[in-house]
């Protein structure tokens, strides 16, 4: 299935066998029902802190099943106001 | 410590001690406090009633993390509500150091000439001063500095606040010449009301902060440091990114309100956000990584260089880049910069100024995503037109001139950087607290989008009533410690690091506080501002979002404001 990502503050692909290696937007071609978990360790972000991951722009825990055409953002902890 | 009484009518200043009720009180728990019981609520915000105080908090002075912040109170003009615009800079700490508790300036002279106040060791000195009147805040600070020297502290207002604009504000001096602002409620109209065009704080040989217990207190700051030290967010995002590094995920949680209100996402946004700028910065030698006060440790603020590595502006927030961004659908930071720094040299709130802007575009006073059509506007603010004397009176203001009806605005204040419709904890807060729309009375946010302190979902109405009414509890607490705001992000986490604060305050005043009394401090602080609040005329009814967001929804989540006036009530049950 096709996925839409976006990395942001600081995070990229640091897989270096994928095409979006060092990438921070890109579409990635993953197998079905990949979890959230499971496309961390795809793109090999970093899991020392907790990262906040939007699909479709809805807040999902690590364990949810992604969809085909899913527009994923994944963030580190960020804050302001 | 003492309270400086300024009394503008007769100009004369008075010293006296603090009255046993206040003595435990600082920042906002004071300055409500003393608004409340000393101002009619039904007074003329810009007429000889009203009283402005100044207070720093609890622990401003000491060495305590991040703790110069000072409150600054009043009837608001803009509101017409009970009012605390809480600001850095090296005022808060000045003033502490010199055993000033709070200075209240009163009663309003005849003429038209302009006055300024100087705060030594000596005390507090009232003069006349007309050499500076008409000059924006950037040359006042230089002729200051000029005059005393570069340590010198100032607060002043700008052309705005001369001409009692409803969104002036109050700016006071950072550590480097900068500015930062005590920016929403037209704080600095009042200020130019009472004909005070500056104040200047000269703390040599201030006697300093005493602390009845050092070696406790020093313990407590040292955990309470490493503690923000080590969040992710106050220890990293922060001084990183800044505050702007929230445009992103705003973004893509669907809470962006884009071209007034109308949507939730702004396809500009990362040209906008703090990574862009992060790169910027560092790209033209500006520093990515700023305090606006000594002693912070977090250090959000930033210097941001024009491209021939020009000083532009610093505390370029969130808030600002996002109101002249995403709002007014213009994705060139460096046009926002050149309006941040206008708003704060003539002395207006840039969330109010940039919302107001948003409500012009879409009355067709220039169109959306015109960055110089909008400095042109600014323009029209300084200069003092028409025009300008209406885009300077807010975002409701204009919207009624120019027969606008998406006019984004609670008690008249305009609605800061998060849709509510699509993050409905902060649209609680927007609806109940004592100030008019403001995100930092209770920044639901942090919960419903950045996950911190717990995860309650921004687009359902679950938990979120609960979420805005504990949140504005504690920030009552925070805003009257002198505390920024922002390490709140550590110690909804980190327990003990939250202890710390309330060790830091027992040894500092030889008190035996727990986190309960804590808690009904910021109970108190929120029932004392809405009884004024209710003296001024209001009621319920006005605890409502505007109707638009009722009836129009919000892509991407085509989310809907859909809270029933009961559940908005119950906000208060405490
Ligand atoms: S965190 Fe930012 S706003 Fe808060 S005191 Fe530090 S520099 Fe100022």
């Amino acid at each position: 299935m096709e996925l839409e990502i976006r990395l942001f503050t600081g995070l990229k692909c640091n897989n270096q066998e994928l095409p979006c290696f060092g990438k921070q937007e890109f579409y990635l071609d993953a197998p079905d029902e990949i979890t959230v978990r499971e496309l961390h360790g795809m793109l090999g972000l970093d899991r020392k802190t907790s990262l906040i991951s939007l699909i479709n722009g809805v807040s999902r825990p690590d364990d949810w099943v992604l969809k085909n055409k899913d527009r994923v953002g994944i963030f580190p902890p960020v804050g302001g106001g | 410590m003492k309270i400086f009484r300024v009394n503008m009518t007769n100009q004369t200043v008075t010293a006296e001690d603090v009255p046993q009720e206040l003595q435990g009180f600082g920042g906002r728990a004071l300055t409500s406090a003393i608004v409340a019981k000393e101002v009619e609520p039904t007074c003329h915000a810009l007429g000889p009633n009203n009283k402005l105080v100044f207070a720093p908090g609890l622990l401003s002075g000491t060495t305590a993390p991040s703790s110069g912040r000072m409150s600054v109170g009043a009837k608001s003009p803009l509101t017409g509500t009970i009012k605390e615009s809480n600001v850095g800079g090296t005022a808060s700490q000045k003033l502490a150091r010199l055993g000033v508790k709070a200075i209240v300036i009163e009663g309003q002279p005849q003429g038209d000439g302009f006055y300024c106040l100087h705060v030594d060791k000596n005390g507090v000195k009232l003069e006349e001063d007309q050499v500076l009147v008409g000059k924006g805040n950037y040359e006042v600070v230089k002729k200051l500095n000029e005059k005393f020297n570069e340590k010198i502290g100032v607060m002043t207002i700008g052309q705005a606040g001369e001409r009692k604009m409803l969104s002036a504000n109050i700016s006071v001096k950072d550590p480097d010449g900068g500015l930062r602002s005590a920016g929403r409620g037209g704080l600095g109209a009042v200020m130019g009301s009472k004909k005070i065009k500056y104040i200047t704080i000269d703390d040599t040989d201030a006697p300093g902060v005493s602390v009845a217990d050092p070696e406790k207190f020093k313990e407590a700051a040292r955990v309470f440091a490493k503690g923000l030290t080590e969040h992710p967010v106050t220890g990293q995002g922060l001084p990183t990114y800044g505050t702007d590094v929230l445009v992103n995920i705003v973004n893509e949680a669907g809470g962006l309100p884009t071209m007034n209100f109308s949507a939730g996402r702004f396809k500009g946004a990362n040209k906008i956000g703090g990574e862009t700028m992060h790169d910027i910065i560092v790209s033209r030698n500006g520093k990515p990584t700023h305090a606006c006060h000594p002693g912070c440790v977090i250090r959000c603020s930033q210097v941001y260089n024009d491209k021939d590595g020009n000083y532009v502006t610093s505390g370029f927030e969130y808030e600002t880049i996002w109101a002249f961004g995403a709002d007014c659908c213009i994705d060139d930071l460096d046009i926002i910069a050149q309006a941040d720094r206008i708003c704060d040299d003539i002395g207006i709130d840039t969330i109010e100024t940039a919302v107001t802007i948003g409500v012009a575009m879409e009355g067709g006073v220039s169109p959306f995503g015109d960055g110089q059509g909008m400095l042109n506007l600014l323009g029209e603010i300084e200069k003092g037109t028409y025009l300008g004397r209406i885009l300077g009176n807010g975002a409701e203001f204009t919207g009624k001139a120019f027969g606008v009806t998406r006019v984004p605005a609670v008690k008249g204040q305009a609605i800061p950087a998060y849709d509510p419709r699509a993050v409905k904890g902060i649209g609680i807060t927007y609806a109940t607290t004592t100030m008019g729309a403001d995100h930092t009375a209770g920044y639901s946010v942090a919960t419903n989008i950045l996950k911190v302190g717990g995860d309650i979902n921004p687009l359902v109405k679950e938990g979120n009533i609960d979420l805005s009414r504990n949140l504005q509890i504690a920030t009552a607490a925070v805003d009257s410690t002198g505390l920024c705001l922002f390490v709140a992000f550590c110690i909804l986490d980190n327990a003990e690091a939250f202890q710390a604060i309330i060790d830091m305050l027992n040894a500092q005043y030889g008190l035996s506080m727990t986190a309960d009394d804590v808690t009904e401090l910021g109970k108190t602080v929120l029932k004392t501002e809405r009884a004024f609040n209710q003296g001024a005329g209001f009621t319920a009814k006005h605890d409502r979002l505007p109707e638009f967001f009722k009836r129009e929804t919000c892509p991407p989540h085509d989310a809907i404001w859909d809270f029933t006036d009961e559940e908005i009530d119950s906000f208060w049950n405490f």
